[in-house]
């Protein structure tokens, strides 16, 4: 048995076993990083996702539920879609934007050759 | 989308909703899952949904939550799920790494234009001084149009420092996609948005807004929306 319970067997209040599936990502001196995907995924869902992948990719894993879970927290209506739909916004204006200050240089350019050709 | 306000699917009368259809379960009357899973595709929702966060997670999720935005509340949830059963390492986070990395690529790409139109219409040593100015250096009138938008508002007040942070702007490992702040109900209002997006532009590193003689304006231009 793991002499210090990982964060979630200590949230869970149960024994942390030497295989346990959450001790690699869920160190003991973070407490609420567990308990933040507890309350969204609850523990069997984020077991079961995590015994689905390989090894070398439960890291990025936890990681991108841990954001997931805790944009949820933070806006329960719209979580982490509320960042793509304004990322989204931020995109469209950027191309529009671009489109503007194409058009401009474009302009810009046409004056100063006809500014150079009228010097000769 | 199965998500809908109206009770069609409710343990009422009309059968069993898309959850409890799932769910195999008796549908009482005032389901919660009732309004926005209708027996026919909203059971394919559902499933995502549930083999991701839990029925129960999400019912508990969904009575912390007022009535009027739980349809929108169960198509996020329903979208996440199912981003992150397409991609289960990453779920939706990999679309915001892209979508910021366009966002930084298109910063870039404006800055650059904007310092090469700043060349261009710089006056030239040999040029006559013509009549209209039209090789005046640039000036605030020709900046865009003030636009309640956040990429308009960061190139308006901060033109020199726009290349710098773009150059910030880096595609970043995932730590710092992880650090992103929340968004809070972006989508009840244009005012939201402008806090939400100030907030995630000073997240992003964003230095501060100098006050060029318009720097009133720009707290005026974002509370305007």
């Amino acid at each position: 048995m793991n002499p210090k319970r990982c964060a979630a067997c200590k949230y869970l209040r149960r024994r942390c076993p030497k295989d346990c599936i959450f001790a690699p990502y869920f160190p003991p001196n973070d407490p609420a990083k567990f308990a933040c995907i507890h309350r969204i995924y609850g523990a069997g869902n984020v077991s079961k996702m995590l015994q689905q992948l390989p090894d070398q990719t439960r890291a990025e894993a936890v990681e991108s539920l841990c954001f997931e879970a805790k944009c949820r927290v933070d806006d329960p209506v719209y979580g982490c879609v509320g960042i793509i739909h304004l990322l989204q916004t931020q995109v469209q204006n950027a191309q529009n934007e671009l489109a503007k200050t194409q058009a401009e240089v474009a302009v810009a350019q046409t004056r100063l050759s006809q500014t150079q050709n009228s010097d000769f | 989308m199965s998500s809908s306000g109206n009770p069609s699917s409710s343990g009422g009368g009309g059968g069993p909703c898309g959850a409890c259809k799932f769910l195999r379960r008796k549908c009482v009357a005032g389901c919660i899952f009732a309004p926005y899973f209708d027996s026919e595709q909203g059971a394919a929702h559902f499933a995502a949904v549930h083999k991701v966060f839990g029925a129960s997670n999400v019912s508990k999720l969904l009575l912390h939550i007022p009535e009027h935005k739980r349809p929108d509340a169960v198509v996020s949830i329903c979208f996440e799920a199912q981003a992150r059963l397409r991609d289960p390492i990453y779920g939706c986070v990999s679309h915001i790494v892209s979508l910021q990395q366009q966002v930084v690529s298109l910063q870039t790409e404006l800055s650059y234009l904007q310092a090469h139109l700043a060349t261009l219409e710089l006056p030239q040593p040999m040029a006559p001084v013509s009549s209209s100015g039209s090789l005046q250096a640039l000036s605030i009138t020709d900046l865009p149009t003030i636009s309640p938008s956040l990429y308009d508002l960061s190139s308006f007040f901060e033109p020199v420092m726009s290349s710098t942070w773009a150059m910030q702007q880096q595609p970043r490992p995932s730590d710092h996609v992880f650090g992103v702040p929340s968004s809070s109900s972006i989508i009840g209002g244009g005012g939201e948005l402008q806090a939400l997006a100030r907030e995630f532009i000073q997240g992003g590193q964003m230095p501060a807004q100098p006050s060029l003689g318009t720097g009133g304006s720009a707290s005026t231009v974002i509370k305007r929306e």
